[in-house]
């Protein structure tokens, strides 16, 4: 059974989770100096989740569709996203099993991973406050 | 080698065909793949050497028509590929054959994607974003190293942008690696030498790899033994097609490794200092090696120590001067790992490779450089792979060092 039922839930955690991540200086502030702009596209349940740093001094979260072209762009089942937030996806592995597909210059996305690791810590605050139990859904 | 029960895939769809003066009947293979008209990407040296000569004159032979494109740079970049592919479709070519070494075989890779796709080849960067097979390719090295011709990557330089542009799909391996020994005997002693090191790399890296597996495992440490037995009798005698035919056998089981393993620190950092340097990416791993081992012996001494009895017990050291390899049972794992990493410095002076960056023309590293460069290795997704946990610092020691 998939852990998110619905697009609404997905993106709403996702969501929350970033303006977490938005919210500690330790993560922001790296996240900002890439200037990236990434996009999280999931599939079942599907939805999108783009974060925005281009401009270099914040950091922008939106969720459905939106009008700003990627920088990079990640496609997976919301599952693996999901499994990532709590630390249990092998991301280079998970790329070599096919199971993440990374649009555009992923070393930059892939070099980001151990800035957002403490996000792995937070996550599981987030889904309670969502009313999931991280480990029943994991 | 992890643990037995953490999932993994191996892949490789691609045919090996090997053996002496396989490349005469390249022909047959392009038939058996549906070709008619191929597009053979190569480079100038290796026409003006006839290097390409037996496949092209087989292609002939069969009224296989060959469009044979030869323009490649040592570093190919993406106006070389749109101008071979803008050849290709000119001529209609329904089949891509790369002969040469990893530029060539890049290449051939990103003008098959630029064949078979619409759009700017950037738009294509990126991993598994590649939705349908391309045309039929077969890939044939010139160079015993890479390991290329089984590997799902392509690496092209967008000198417009100033960056390397990283293809990596499962549409990227060929149909069929074509190894014919007999087409490496005039490469000269020293690129030999420089290329059979970055298989070297490939082995030991893909071994230790936070990702590497049971059946990456048996390919990486075969492919060991037949380098460090044969390596350093391919560099002084080109001719001895023995040694020419197992090490570039090696070169395509390292290949098969660090495909489905991955590498590590060694590689994050050539990758960095030959994007800054333009330093050959064999040698510069060459130099590393030693100290990307010395950097993983506390996460790896298991391992390395397994290779090191396997090496050893392989009897390698009754036909090459190693007495590193003169295989002790009584050793223990610290002991066997460090021989290991002796074993690696024996290799590289039989050899006769450079042993310092310094060597390699880098004239100085200040503080600001050395730190510059480890800033960028550890973005690198090679590091990614190395089974401990890799600091700036680490990389800095390293590059110091390594100077």
């Amino acid at each position: 059974m998939a852990v998110f039922s619905s697009t609404e839930e997905l993106q709403d955690v996702m969501s929350l989770l970033w303006h977490e991540i938005k919210e500690s200086p330790d993560m922001a502030n790296k996240l900002i100096q890439s200037k990236l702009i990434v996009q999280f596209r999931y599939r079942e349940p599907e939805g999108l989740l783009t974060i925005d740093c281009s401009d270099a001094e914040t950091m922008k979260i939106y969720t459905g569709p939106i009008n700003i072209k990627p920088m990079i762009e990640m496609s997976m089942k919301a599952d693996i996203a999901h499994e990532f937030w709590l630390g249990k996806v092998n991301v280079p592995m998970a790329l070599m099993m096919g199971k993440i597909v990374s649009r555009g210059p992923t070393p930059k996305a892939l070099a980001l991973l151990p800035v957002i690791k403490p996000a792995y810590a937070i996550y599981p605050g987030v889904l309670e406050g969502k009313g999931k139990n991280a480990q029943m859904a994991g | 080698m992890t643990s037995f029960t953490q999932a993994f895939k191996f892949q490789n769809p691609t045919i090996i065909n090997f053996g002496l003066d396989t490349a005469s009947g390249i022909a047959d293979l392009v038939a058996e793949l549906g070709g008619s008209k191929a597009l053979v990407v190569t480079d100038q040296g290796l026409v003006d050497h006839k290097i390409v000569n037996p496949a092209i004159q087989s292609l002939e032979e069969s009224g296989c028509k060959p469009v044979v494109f030869s323009d490649v740079p040592p570093d190919s970049d993406l106006q070389c590929v749109e101008r071979a592919i803008e050849y290709a479709k000119r001529e209609g070519c329904d089949v891509v054959i790369a002969i040469g070494g990893g530029s060539v075989i890049d290449t051939a890779k990103a003008v098959n994607i630029g064949l078979c796709n619409e759009g700017d080849l950037r738009d294509f960067e990126g991993i598994n974003c590649l939705t349908h097979r391309l045309k039929p390719m077969i890939l044939v090295p010139t160079t015993a190293g890479t390991g290329s011709e089984v590997s799902a990557v392509a690496m092209i330089r967008d000198k417009e942008n100033g960056k390397k542009l990283l293809y990596g799909s499962r549409f990227l391996f060929a149909d069929i690696a074509l190894l014919d020994p007999r087409l490496l005997v005039s490469l000269p002693p020293h690129l030999t030498a420089a290329t059979g090191l970055d298989a070297v790399t490939h082995c030991l890296e893909s071994f230790v790899s936070t990702t590497a597996n049971a059946v990456s495992d048996s390919l990486a440490l075969e492919a060991g033994i037949l380098l460090f037995a044969n390596l350093p009798r391919a560099t002084s005698c080109g001719d001895d097609l023995e040694a020419r035919s197992s090490t570039l056998l090696a070169s395509c089981m390292a290949g098969l490794a660090f495909t489905n393993a991955g590498v590590g620190v060694v590689h994050a950092l050539a990758h960095t200092i030959g994007g800054k340097y333009g330093t050959h990416h064999g040698l510069t791993n060459a130099v590393l090696l030693p100290f990307g081992l010395r950097l993983n012996m506390s996460t790896t001494e298991k391992l390395y120590a397994r290779f090191w009895r396997h090496l050893a017990g392989s009897g390698v050291s009754r036909d090459m001067p190693y007495t590193s390899l003169v295989y002790d049972p009584s050793l223990n794992d610290e002991q066997a790992a460090l021989a290991l990493v002796v074993a690696v410095e024996e290799l590289l002076k039989l050899c006769g490779l450079p042993r310092s960056l310094r060597e390699l023309g880098i004239p100085e590293l200040t503080d600001e450089v050395v730190m510059e460069l480890a800033e960028v290795a550890m973005t690198d997704p090679a590091i990614m792979f190395n089974p401990g946990e890799v600091t700036v610092e680490n990389l800095v020691d390293i590059l110091r060092e390594a100077f």
